[in-house]
């Protein structure tokens, strides 16, 4: 039972940071029906940007503000670097493309995310870069936490999974309770309409850019706060992340909530439970078994077209 | 049909143009390797190393002491030496070692190499170098299989002058069973040769004295271990993890204290640096004792220290700086016997095994096993990790 709590406790912390990123995904696609596949190197930077905004507050071991001050101004750092950084790719790489065939975005996006990973590479370096988030407190953020049974939530945990969820369910309203939300909602759904309807389609689009890699640089800082990160991580996390939107359903915010959890979870329980080698390869499998049998995803709407 | 002709017409033309191709590259290495160098002009010994992602501190560190050693002993010796850089970074795999041993292998002035820092670097490119009769001089390469046994993987080229895995294996199990007289071990691999080699040593002997072991593995790529620390039993009493990255022992050690797990995580001499593998009461080998304790290496230190201020001496260095002296050593022998040019490189090959050094950095003398070409009487050291995060030699 403290073995299926423990993974269980993994899974919502790994599957929280699948789900921000694939909505990252979702977002965009919901609007610009486009496969934003730089989304994975936004979560790399935002990790980086987090770093970075450490160092400058002192780092873990000498902080220069309280730990909660620390860790939530690290977070608004990478959101707000990794939002600019969307506007720039929307920008640059994506607008100039709006109106081409849906293959010469894609490859601007690939484009995008090999630029974006070597010029990391070029400007920091590869080494693995540790926030070192035990030296905080003495070690309060994994040592203290509250129990399960047997199983020690640790605070970090908590704090991941809770701040995952928080802004997720802030999302949900932005985009079902608010003006802009709804113009989103209709660019989505027509675009040509919306914009006849009097909506600044740019607008929205770059608001769109700004939420998804907003969500994507938070991921980043609540992935480095556990673990080292490094500019090779974009790759592996943004496939995983489009894994969580498609089996969610591409387009479809609950959709990519959904499927992140659900890919967080099977990769925990494959870990625990089959074989830690064979994780990837089940987390894939369900991949395939969704583009077979239920290609529009959990929540996701099956594309019907009048012929 | 007329297709299918054209495309195998094409797939034909291909093969003969890459042939040709191939057979050019050989042609051009042969030459390489046969051509009389003089030992007047400048010679330059390569020096493969990761310079750069997750192990980068590994090869920083080697090439400042290569570096001070063809400073300090290349002109007493008679000889001019560059030194030239291949990065290996870790992340990109083997293969990389290749790309840079080709590279070398087509420079005629490439005498002799130090490295390829890691086992997996120096399995994929020894036979490259055995053929254009360039000897490598290996620093921290410890895979037994690299020099010995029914599947050697290195060829006559490859030379080490750190102890292998048959020694570490053993030296790191007999630690755990004689001194923290453990019950249960989990060890963990990372799916290449350095690791797998090192685990199986460590589970063997451990499994010979009766101790129960857990084996888990893991890709090289891993970055959240929570579901391997998940798997390690709760009356563990300690984790053997063979990895290359420091910073990953550091997370995993970590990622036990969040999981309320008591076992001691024994890194190898993979992880060995204590910038990032830091957390208190861990223990890690390596094939290097703190040479800041052996009293004739005083002044070495200090020259080393003037060329790099605000450095502080590591594990992986020394090694390095002992490398580099033997390898200068056996161009030397080979110059004298070739009266001062070189007729081939695989004249300084043919040298090293018989260079012998008195005042060996890492303390006594130095010269190979008459058997292989590892070191005579070498060994593993241990250290456990302090409070304040500093190594202290405990065996």
């Amino acid at each position: 039972m403290d073995t299926f709590i423990q993974l269980t406790v993994d899974a919502l912390t790994l599957g929280s940071v699948y789900a921000l990123i694939a909505l990252g995904y979702t977002l965009v696609y919901g609007v610009l029906k486009l496969l934003n596949f730089a989304h994975g190197d936004v979560f790399m930077v935002g990790s980086f940007i987090g770093f970075g905004v450490l160092q400058l507050l002192g780092g873990t071991s000498n902080p220069a503000v309280p730990v909660w001050v620390l860790l939530t101004l690290v977070t608004l750092a990478a959101m707000a670097g990794c939002a600019g950084l969307g506007v720039a790719i929307e920008r640059f790489a994506y607008r100039p493309l709006r109106d081409a065939p849906r293959i010469a975005p894609l490859i601007s996006a690939l484009g995008v995310s090999f630029f974006l990973a070597n010029s990391m590479q070029l400007l920091f370096g590869a080494a693995p870069r540790n926030y070192d988030t035990f030296a905080l407190s003495n070690g309060a953020l994994y040592l203290k936490g509250f129990d399960v049974g047997d199983v020690r939530v640790p605070l970090l945990r908590v704090i991941t999974i809770g701040s995952a969820f928080v802004l997720m369910i802030l999302l949900w309203l932005l985009v079902n309770r608010t003006r802009t939300g709804k113009a989103m909602r209709a660019t989505s759904f027509d675009r040509e309409a919306a914009a006849m309807m009097g909506i600044d389609i740019d607008r929205v689009i770059v608001f769109t850019f700004v939420l998804g890699s907003a969500l994507a640089g938070a991921a980043g800082v609540m992935f480095a706060l556990r673990v080292p990160t490094q500019v090779s991580i974009g790759f592996v996390a943004g496939l995983k992340g489009f894994t969580a939107a498609v089996i969610g359903g591409i387009g479809s915010i609950p959709g990519a909530m959904a499927g992140g959890l659900l890919l967080g979870f099977a990769e925990s329980y494959t870990q625990g439970y089959v074989s830690t080698k064979w994780s990837d390869l089940v987390v894939f499998s369900i991949l395939v078994a969704f583009m077979i049998f239920r290609p529009q995803g959990l929540f996701g709407r099956a594309d019907i077209r009048k012929v | 049909m007329r297709r299918g002709i054209g495309l195998a017409l094409v797939v034909l033309v291909a093969s003969v143009v890459a042939g040709t191709a191939n057979g050019g590259q050989r042609t051009e290495n042969a030459a390489a390797a046969s051509q009389a160098v003089s030992c007047k002009g400048t010679l330059k010994i390569g020096i493969v190393t990761p310079l750069t992602g997750g192990a980068g501190f590994l090869g920083q560190e080697q090439l400042s002491w290569a570096k001070y050693a063809v400073k300090t002993l290349a002109k007493p010796l008679g000889l001019k030496i560059q030194l030239v850089n291949g990065d290996t970074p870790v992340e990109q795999g083997a293969a990389v070692a290749q790309t840079v041993a080709q590279k070398f292998v087509a420079d005629p002035k490439v005498v002799g190499v130090i490295g390829p820092a890691t086992s997996g670097g120096a399995v994929a490119s020894t036979q490259t170098y055995f053929q254009a009769g360039i000897p490598t001089v290996n620093p921290s390469a410890t895979q037994t299989a690299l020099t010995q046994g029914p599947k050697k993987t290195g060829s006559p080229a490859f030379f080490r002058v750190v102890p292998g895995d048959y020694i570490q294996g053993p030296t790191d199990a007999h630690y755990m069973i004689d001194k923290l007289h453990v019950k249960k071990v989990a060890i963990i691999d990372f799916q290449e040769p350095y690791s797998v080699g090192l685990a199986n040593a460590v589970e063997s002997t451990l499994k010979k004295a009766g101790v129960s072991t857990v084996r888990l593995s893991a890709p090289n790529t891993t970055t959240d271990y929570s579901a391997y620390v998940t798997k390690v039993p709760n009356d563990a009493d300690v984790v053997f993890f063979p990895t290359q990255k420091p910073p990953d022992a550091q997370t995993f050690a970590q990622q036990l204290l969040e999981q309320g797990k008591k076992a001691k995580v024994f890194g190898s001499d993979g992880s060995n640096d204590p910038t990032a593998f830091k957390v208190p009461g861990s223990y890690v080998s390596n094939f290097a004792p703190d040479i800041t304790g052996i009293p004739a290496d005083k002044g070495l230190i200090n020259g080393w220290k003037n060329d790099n201020p605000g450095k502080s001496v590591g594990s992986f260095g020394p090694p390095a700086y002992g490398a580099t002296q033997v390898l200068l050593n056996a161009i030397q022998k080979a110059c004298a016997k070739d009266h001062g040019v070189l007729k081939q490189r695989r004249d300084v090959l043919r040298q090293v095994k018989h260079v012998r050094i008195k005042n060996w950095i890492l303390g006594g003398s130095f010269r190979f096993s008459t058997k292989t070409n590892d070191p005579l009487n070498a060994k593993f050291y241990i250290f456990q990790i302090q409070s304040n995060g500093s190594y202290k030699l405990v065996a």
